[in-house]
């Protein structure tokens, strides 16, 4: 006897496709080991990130995110200090007292439209979390500009170019940005994300805000009267200005 | 066991090894630090790079070629030690997950071989040097000058690249994978050209101007960069057009 209406074969329930790998943080036993202090934080963000990763997930990571903010706001006013010699005199504390400040307002700027994105992708990452892969960024990005502090000291003493300066400020910035950002990325990849569109736009987001950052608290670079700008402008108006300016003095 | 540590104590004989490119030893002395092996390296440095240095400089002067011999091996170390921070750090970014000894150890062995290399090459450019005619006006416009200046070109290309393959060779053993190693070399060759030539730049004169003075720096070592010139140059041919 033919069955008229026969039961349909059971489907097995799909599963989101999400952007992480066959392996997830805290797959290894290693990276379940817990990070104790400032010093385990940084060996982790370079050599074993997914240990970080996961550390952020697990109850008490605000410590931990304590110190990664803790270590990007040393590691930034050592590198301000540095860009500081350009000019000398009270560039030597306005400078990392800007480059810091820039840092951490930018990133508080840019961390509630993170959060948001972040959701919009479909991932399972908490406020916490998202805070956690941000200081990440920022350790992550302040480190390796203390790795690249001796190559700008010895350029900062050899020429008078602000342009020139503020061209290698700039590829150094963007070298350890690259860094950081990919950190956040592999994070936000193992939060359950299905597109990583939210993502990238948070990224030119982000990119804008630092960039006009420096603008908005210049002179980093050089010397003025006034610890802040009078006038506003916009960083591409600056930049430009500041070309013009050094061909002029060139010529 | 007796000659496996045989093998790890530090002896001069091991450059032989470096120059073979012998990674599995490499690999073995870059895993366990020796300071004896640390000085033996920065030693076969400053003597390698100091006799070609010497011999670079001793066309203008016996003190031009002194303070050469001084210069040439300082732009090695002060590079090495100048990036050493950020190299340590893009390794494992680059994933080659090595300790900052490891990857300072690496980069050092790599400048012992082209140290060696130029030190090996430093009696030839003696010889030249010793056949060439008194440096002057003249001969700074003639065949000679050119002739002196490719040599020391060939010969540090040739060392550079010779000190750059066995440091990829063993960047490929510890990272078992050549992808990984060649991504990480050129990071650390990118890096160590640009402050390099930065170094080179403020340490200048190396074969001397015979209208100057001999010096171990110019007047304006410090006044703008390597870079900013090279910009200028480009600037002044177009604008000569």
């Amino acid at each position: 006897m033919n069955d008229q209406n026969p039961v349909p074969p059971q489907i097995p329930p799909q599963i989101p496709p999400s952007l992480q790998g066959s392996r997830s943080p805290g797959d290894d036993p290693y990276e379940r080991v817990a990070i104790p202090n400032v010093f385990a934080a940084i060996e982790s963000i370079l050599r074993q990130p997914r240990r970080l990763m996961f550390q952020l997930r697990q109850p008490g990571a605000g410590k931990l995110i304590a110190a990664m903010v803790f270590v990007s706001i040393v590691c930034s006013l050592i590198y301000g200090v540095l860009a500081g010699t350009f000019s000398g005199g009270t560039q030597l504390w306005a400078a990392p007292v800007k480059i810091t400040l820039g840092l951490m307002i930018s990133a508080a700027i840019c961390l509630p439209s993170l959060y948001i994105f972040t959701c919009l992708s479909g991932s399972q990452a908490r406020l916490l979390e998202v805070c956690g892969l941000l200081a990440g960024l920022l350790m992550l990005m302040t480190m390796l500009l203390i790795g690249f502090a001796p190559v700008v000291w010895i350029f900062s003493q050899s020429t008078e170019s602000i342009a020139w300066m503020g061209a290698l400020h700039l590829i150094f910035w963007i070298i350890a940005t690259f860094f950081g950002l990919r950190f956040l990325q592999t994070g936000f990849s193992h939060s359950n994300a299905r597109s990583l569109a939210g993502f990238k736009t948070w990224v030119i987001i982000f990119l804008l805000v630092a960039v006009q950052m420096t603008t908005a608290l210049r002179p980093i670079l050089g010397t003025s009267e006034n610890f802040l700008p009078r006038e506003k402008k916009f960083f591409l108006t600056h930049w430009g200005d500041c070309m013009t300016v050094t061909n002029s003095l060139s010529k | 066991m007796h000659a496996q540590s045989a093998k790890l104590k530090p002896h001069p004989a091991e450059i032989a090894t470096l120059l073979r490119g012998e990674t599995k030893t490499i690999s073995a002395w870059s895993e366990c630090w020796s300071v004896q092996r640390f000085a033996l390296h920065v030693g076969v440095i400053i003597l390698g790079a100091g006799f070609y240095g010497g011999a670079m400089g001793w066309w203008r002067d016996p003190q031009q070629a002194f303070y050469v011999a001084v210069k040439f091996p300082l732009i090695i170390l002060l590079t090495t030690a100048g990036n050493a921070l950020i190299n340590a750090m893009l390794a494992p970014l680059l994933g080659l997950n090595i300790p900052f000894r490891q990857s300072c150890s690496a980069i050092l062995m790599s400048f012992t071989a082209a140290a060696a290399i130029l030190g090996a090459f430093s009696p030839v450019m003696a010889f030249m040097i010793w056949n060439a005619p008194p440096m002057s006006p003249q001969a700074v416009s003639g065949p000679a000058y050119s002739l002196i200046k490719l040599t020391h070109v060939g010969v540090i290309a040739f060392a550079g690249a010779t000190g750059n393959a066995r440091l990829f060779q063993l960047l490929a053993r510890m990272g078992g994978s050549r992808a990984i190693a060649l991504r990480v070399l050129f990071v650390w060759l990118a890096g160590n050209l640009f402050l390099g030539s930065q170094l080179s730049w403020i340490l200048r004169p190396f074969i001397g101007s015979p209208t100057l003075p001999v010096e171990f720096f110019r007047a304006a070592a410090l006044h703008g960069n390597f870079y900013e010139n090279v910009f200028r140059s480009f600037l002044q041919i177009f604008q000569a057009d």
